[in-house]
């Protein structure tokens, strides 16, 4: 009996499509018995996340056979009647192996490399298993499938670094201080990337939020949100002493922040580290400040290129993991062909 | 062999030690180039192997001498790098540490050259007033203080070269396995105060036997007292620069491998005109 999966992801469709083929948590386990009632599937695992909708299936039909009765059973599932076209993809083994454990590793996610897929992966199979869905077939390919993704966790840099504004700056924050618990954060001007960062900041646990901006209000929100303190906007250079992390993202058409205004303010500072996180345009802090010394500047460029450079690493990183994934998929059912016709391509396939 | 076997073969074995640290030393070039990413098993690898070579070498000569390999500057300065090696091979037992070996074989590189240097492996004096229990605690303390002061620039290189990877937004600086500056700037300051307390409390117990002596006076403008007592000035210098003027960061870092470099070039010429230290 084959491992086949069907399902549509960010790749072949449309949130709009997605959105109307999601299962809730709750009722997984009745689309669970109903599959295995139709006898289309001896062992069913459904996959339900904002990015995709997968079951990955057991059965003894013949694989064109089985891809129909079970995209039939999604749409049926769904009142789904609008026309598809390749929105819907299957796989046979062994790429329907090699695709559970892709999606394990988070080489098919949105965001490459991520790992909440594979919490989300485990959660599904655990429903399945409770319920009694799975058989030997599946529970050795899931197993395998969170082996794999340990492994690459383990042996490649696919997911490795930070791809976003925010977590780039938290990285650098915690290549400079020693524990973000003991660090507070000045935030002048309440943009969204500032606000992220900010959040970014706080959930790798620096201690206190200082939010100050030109209009009073918003700043009296963005610091309830945050959980901070809101500031006047003439004040923030007052508040020197005490901050380790400066983000500002203010709209002025000149530096609020230069060599001559912060040398007074790095001696009250007692000569602390400081890192100074830029995302505004115009910059709002003058690039001379970094010839300081214990002073670190990064603009919007900078946090940029650091993630670009990450995500080019995670790329480099896709040969090797396939790799490894083929090998370790060849070696759960012997090799391909004792339990599936090579033979057979994708139905729907987009890959 | 004799070569493994004869007079000379603890030096043979720690000259063998010298030549792995200096493979280490070349293999630590390449991970430095690669943002230490790379595995370090390799590096762990060839200090372990140095490192029982070493200690071969050290036992080989305490069994010699039957007693404790430091009594001349030969044997200090490989207690010292002793020292510093087995530190780092009990750090190194945490994968996420190995990457200090890149900075640490260097250091180990020059002592041993250093060590291996001619005129300082004197034989052992005969002088009854230069021996016993005190010589050998002064002469270990000694050991250990600049174990630990090489440690401080072990820890300051890897702080420059953080910070400077930093300063200018290399991808190196957020990828590499080093500690975050501020703590690596904890570790220099640490281990420059231990290096100090270690250094007074060494010279202390050195002035105290020298007092002992029959004619104490005739030392008084020994080179080696003069220079000694210079280093300990500048060594406070630092440590009092640095808790009580809050000085860290870059200039720290530097003054801490300055002051090293400058024990390392000239502790042999001024041991050489020193004649308390060459009887």
């Amino acid at each position: 009996m084959p491992i086949v999966v069907i399902g549509l992801s960010h790749h072949s469709s449309p949130v709009t499509v997605r959105e109307r083929f999601a299962f809730e948590q709750a009722h997984v386990p009745a689309a669970l018995q109903l599959l295995r009632d139709s006898h289309v599937a001896e062992e069913a695992v459904i996959l339900s996340t904002c990015n995709r909708v997968e079951i990955y299936a057991s059965t003894s039909s013949e694989f064109r056979q089985a891809c129909d009765s079970l995209k039939e059973f999604l749409v049926r599932c769904h009142d789904y009647r609008d026309p598809l076209t390749d929105e819907i993809y299957a796989f046979n083994e062994p790429q329907s192996v090699q695709h559970l454990f892709k999606v394990a590793c988070g080489l098919d996610s949105m965001v490459l490399g991520e790992t909440e897929v594979l919490g989300q992966l485990k959660a599904a199979y655990d429903v399945a298993l409770k319920h009694g869905h799975t058989g030997s077939r599946l529970n050795k390919a899931f197993q395998k499938a969170f082996n794999v993704a340990k492994q690459i966790r383990t042996e490649t840099n696919i997911q490795r670094g930070s791809v976003s504004i925010g977590s780039v700056a938290v990285e650098l924050a915690e290549k400079i201080f020693s524990t973000l618990s003991q660090r507070d954060v000045l935030v002048i001007g309440a943009g969204d990337t500032s606000e992220k960062t900010a959040r970014a900041l706080l959930s790798r646990g620096a201690r206190s939020i200082i939010v100050s901006n030109r209009s009073y209000d918003k700043a009296l929100a963005l610091a309830a949100e945050l959980g901070g303190r809101a500031i006047l906007f003439e004040d923030w250079a007052n508040e020197f002493a005490k901050i380790d992390i400066v983000i500002s993202s203010t709209s002025a058409p000149h530096h609020i922040l230069d060599r001559p205004k912060l040398e007074p303010l790095m001696k009250l500072r007692r000569n602390r580290a400081l890192l100074l996180i830029d995302i505004a345009v115009p910059r709002d802090v003058d690039p001379g400040v970094n010839f300081m010394e214990n002073v670190f500047l990064y603009n919007i460029d900078d946090l940029q290129t650091i993630a670009d450079d990450y995500l080019k690493q995670r790329k480099e990183e896709i040969a090797r993991c396939e790799q490894i994934i083929r090998e370790r998929a060849e070696g759960l059912f012997g090799k391909p062909g004792l339990s599936g016709d090579p033979r057979i391509r994708p139905a729907f396939g987009h890959e | 062999m004799d070569w493994f076997t004869g007079q000379n073969a603890d030096r043979h074995f720690f000259a063998l030690a010298v030549l792995i640290y200096g493979l280490s030393m070349v293999y630590s070039v390449f991970l430095w180039r690669k943002g230490f990413r790379e595995d370090n098993r390799t590096n762990y690898f060839l200090l372990l192997t140095a490192f029982a070579l070493h200690t071969t070498s050290m036992t080989l000569r305490g069994f010699r001498l039957n007693h404790c390999p430091v009594s001349n500057l030969y044997e200090a300065t490989i207690f010292a790098a002793w020292t510093i090696v087995t530190v780092y091979l009990v750090v190194g037992v945490w994968s996420r540490l190995r990457f200090l070996g890149a900075f640490a074989s260097p250091v180990l590189f020059c002592i041993g050259v250093f060590a291996l240097m001619p005129a300082l492996d004197r034989t052992h004096s005969a002088n009854p007033e230069a021996t016993g229990a005190l010589t050998s605690l002064h002469a270990a303390l000694l050991s250990l203080a600049y174990g630990a002061f090489g440690l401080s620039s072990v820890a300051a290189l890897m702080y420059l070269t953080q910070e400077r990877n930093l300063k200018f937004h290399k991808m190196k600086a957020v990828i590499s396995l080093m500690p975050p500056i501020q703590r690596l700037e904890a570790i220099v300051g640490r281990l420059l105060l231990v290096g100090f307390i270690l250094l007074t409390v060494g010279l202390a117990i050195g002035g105290y036997d020298l007092f002992r002596m029959d004619n104490p006076d005739a030392h008084r403008g020994d080179p080696k007292v003069i220079w000694s007592v210079l280093v300990w000035l500048i060594y406070l210098g630092l440590v009092v620069m640095r808790w009580k003027f809050a000085q860290g960061g870059r200039r720290f870092a530097l003054g801490a491998i300055g002051i090293f470099v400058f024990v390392l070039l000239t502790f042999w010429g001024v041991n050489l005109l020193s004649p308390i230290h060459n009887q």
